[in-house]
C-alpha cells in the first residue's frame, strides 16, 4: 500500500509513467481483441516494431537534416513517423493479403525483423538515440511529460469511443465479410477505419513505452480473457482489466526491485498467461460432461475373477 | 405479386481471379419462385450464387435486379456455416442482430423493435431456445436455423442459401426444409438454395437450375427432374 501511495504521490517522478502504463494495458486489450477475432496476431507482433522503425525513421531525418530542428517538436515528429509507418505497413500488408499471393507469415514476419534491424541501424548513430530512444525502443519505460500523457489519454479516449459506437459494424465485416458485402456495407471502409483505430492505438504506445509492452498488452490480455469468457462484452473487459491489473502489478515489481518495466509487464503477462492456461485445464478436468456421467453409471459394476 | 420478374441475368461470366468457371448463363428467376441450384462439386454453384449475391463481380454479363417499391431488392444470404470462425464469443441472438444492421444507421444502436424483430426470426426458424446459446457450440441444424433467421432479419425480398443441408442429418435436414417451405409459402419469399442433393430439390423446390458439363439449364422441376429429361442428360454425358 506505501509503495502504491509512494507510486501515485503528486511529487512522484513515476506518477505519469504508471498512469501512461495504466491506460495502455487498458487500450492496447481493446484494439488488440480485433487482432485476435481477425487473427492477425503476427500483424500485432510485427506493427509495433514497425512503428518504433518510424520513429527512428523521423528522428533521423532530423539529423539527416531533412528536417529543421524545433524545440518541443520530437514528440510531435516521433508521432507522425509511427504513424506514417504504422497506417502505410497496414495498407500495404493488407493489399497484399487481398491480392491472395504468397505467405502471409512470411511477409509479416519479413516486416517484422526488417524493421527491427532499421530501428536500430537508424539511431545507432543519431544524438536522439543516446536521449532514451533507444531505451524506449527496449522498453524501458522514461519519463513522461504532462502533455505526453494527455496527448495519448485524449487519443485513446477516441479509439475506445469509436470501438464501442461503431462497433456493430467492426463485429460485422470482421465476422462475415461475404454477409456485410450482401448488406451493402463498404468493406475498405470499414477495415480503414478499424486499421486506423488499432494504428493510432499502437503508434501512441510505442511512442510512449516502446514496441516491446505494446505487442505485450496487445495480446497476451485477449488471449487470456478468450479463455475465459462467454462473450464479446466479457471478452473485451476482461483483456482490458487483464491488462490494466498486469500493468499496475508489473509497474510495482519494477519499481520495489528496479528492474526495467516493458520486460517486467510482458513476463508477468506471461506468467499470468501460462497461470490462466493451467487453471482452466484444471478446471476442464474436474468438470465433467453430464453425459459421460450418465454412461458411466448406466455401466454394470466389474466383476474380477 | 408471384409472375413479376425479380432477377434478369445476360450472358453472365463468374468465376474467381478472372478465371471464368461459368459463362454465357442466362437465366430469370420470378417473384416469389422457389429455385434450387442444382449441380456435382467443383461446378460453380456457390461461385453463381456468390455473383447474384454481389459477394463476386461478374467477369462479364449483366444481373438485372427490377426495383421493389422504387428501391432495389434486399438480398439475404446464408453461407455455408463452417465459413464462420469459432473464435467469435457471439450468442446466436447477436448473429441473427446482426441482420437487422441493414436498417440501423452506423453508429446508432439497436432499437427495441429490432431486437423484437430478431427475436422473431429466431421464433420463425425454431430457434428461440438456443438465442442465449454460443453460435459456435451449436450443432449443424442449430447454426443452420440461426443464419436462415439472421438472413429474414434482414427483411429480403430474395434469400440465398449456399448449401444449407450439407453435412446435416436426415431429421435436421427435413426440419430446415420445412422452415423454408413455411416461410415461402407464408410469405411469398423468392428463394433460391444451392445444393447437390436432386431428392431435396425435387422435393421443395418449384424450379430448378442444373448445372451440368458447363451448361445451364433452368425449367420447372417437374420437367428438368423427370426421370425422362435426367436420363436424356445423363445419356447424353454417357454418350
Amino acid at each position: 500500500m506505501e509503495l502504491l501511495q509512494e507510486i501515485f504521490s503528486w511529487h512522484s517522478l513515476s506518477r505519469n509513467s504508471v498512469y501512461i502504463s495504466l491506460l495502455i494495458g487498458m487500450a492496447c486489450p481493446l484494439v488488440g481483441v480485433y487482432l485476435v477475432l481477425r487473427r492477425l496476431v503476427f500483424m500485432g507482433v510485427a506493427l509495433p516494431q514497425i512503428s518504433s522503425c518510424g520513429i527512428a525513421f523521423a528522428f533521423a531525418l532530423h539529423t539527416w537534416g531533412v528536417i529543421p530542428h524545433f524545440e518541443g517538436s520530437e514528440h510531435g515528429l516521433a508521432l507522425f513517423g509511427a504513424s506514417l509507418f504504422t497506417l502505410a505497413a497496414i495498407a500495404l500488408l493488407s493489399a497484399m493479403e487481398r491480392g491472395g499471393r504468397g505467405m502471409v507469415e512470411g511477409r509479416v514476419g519479413t516486416a517484422y525483423v526488417l524493421a527491427g534491424a532499421w530501428s536500430i541501424l537508424l539511431l545507432v548513430k543519431n544524438p536522439y538515440g543516446e536521449h532514451g530512444l533507444l531505451e524506449r525502443l527496449r522498453g524501458e519505460i522514461i519519463a513522461i511529460s504532462d502533455t505526453d500523457l494527455i496527448t495519448t489519454g485524449i487519443s485513446f479516449v477516441i479509439v475506445v469511443a469509436a470501438l464501442l459506437v461503431f462497433q456493430k459494424e467492426f463485429m460485422l465485416v470482421s465476422f462475415d465479410r461475404e454477409m456485410a458485402v450482401t448488406l451493402k456495407k463498404n468493406l475498405l471502409f470499414w477495415d480503414a477505419f478499424l486499421f486506423l483505430l488499432i494504428g493510432v492505438t499502437i503508434s501512441m504506445s510505442v511512442l510512449s513505452v516502446g514496441p516491446l509492452i505494446t505487442f505485450g498488452f496487445l495480446l497476451i490480455p485477449p488471449l487470456i480473457a478468450r479463455l475465459f469468457a462467454r462473450n464479446m462484452r466479457q471478452f473485451a473487459i476482461f483483456a482490458s482489466s487483464i491488462g490494466a491489473i498486469a500493468a499496475l502489478a508489473g509497474f510495482c515489481v519494477a519499481y520495489r526491485w528496479d528492474y526495467p518495466v516493458g520486460p517486467t509487464d510482458v513476463a508477468l503477462l506471461g506468467v499470468l498467461y501460462f497461470a490462466a492456461f493451467a487453471i482452466k485445464k484444471l478446471i476442464g478436468l474436474f468438470r465433467t460432461d453430464p453425459a459421460v456421467k450418465r454412461v458411466v453409471r448406466a455401466q454394470p459394476p466389474r466383476t474380477h475373477r | 405479386m408471384t409472375g413479376d420478374l425479380l432477377l434478369t441475368i445476360n450472358d453472365l461470366a463468374v468465376g474467381y481471379d478472372r478465371q471464368v468457371v461459368l459463362d454465357g448463363i442466362r437465366l430469370e428467376f420470378k417473384r416469389g419462385s422457389f429455385t434450387g441450384l442444382l449441380g456435382p462439386n467443383g461446378s460453380g454453384k456457390s461461385t453463381l450464387l456468390k455473383t447474384i449475391a454481389g459477394i463476386l463481380p461478374p467477369l462479364g454479363g449483366t444481373l438485372a435486379f427490377k426495383p421493389i417499391d422504387g428501391r432495389d431488392p434486399v438480398i439475404g444470404y446464408v453461407p455455408q456455416r463452417e465459413a464462420l470462425d469459432p473464435v467469435f464469443l457471439l450468442s446466436s441472438f447477436e448473429v441473427v442482430l446482426m441482420g437487422v444492421t441493414v436498417r440501423v444507421r452506423p453508429g446508432r444502436f439497436f432499437s427495441k423493435a429490432e431486437r423484437e424483430w430478431a427475436r422473431h426470426c429466431l421464433a420463425q426458424t425454431g430457434a428461440t431456445e438456443v438465442a442465449p446459446k454460443r453460435f459456435s457450440q451449436l450443432s449443424g441444424g442449430q447454426k443452420q436455423r440461426v443464419l436462415i433467421a439472421r438472413a429474414l432479419a434482414t427483411k429480403p425480398d430474395f434469400l440465398l442459401l449456399d448449401e444449407p443441408t450439407a453435412g446435416i442429418d436426415a431429421a435436421a435436414t427435413q426440419a430446415i426444409m420445412d422452415v423454408l417451405r413455411r416461410i415461402h409459402q407464408e410469405q411469398g419469399m423468392t428463394i433460391l438454395m444451392v445444393s447437390h442433393d436432386f431428392g431435396i430439390v425435387r422435393r421443395f423446390a418449384q424450379d430448378v437450375i442444373w448445372l451440368h458439363q458447363g451448361k445451364v439449364l433452368q425449367g420447372p422441376v417437374s420437367q428438368l427432374l423427370s426421370r425422362e429429361k435426367i436420363e436424356e442428360i445423363m445419356e447424353l454425358e454417357f454418350n
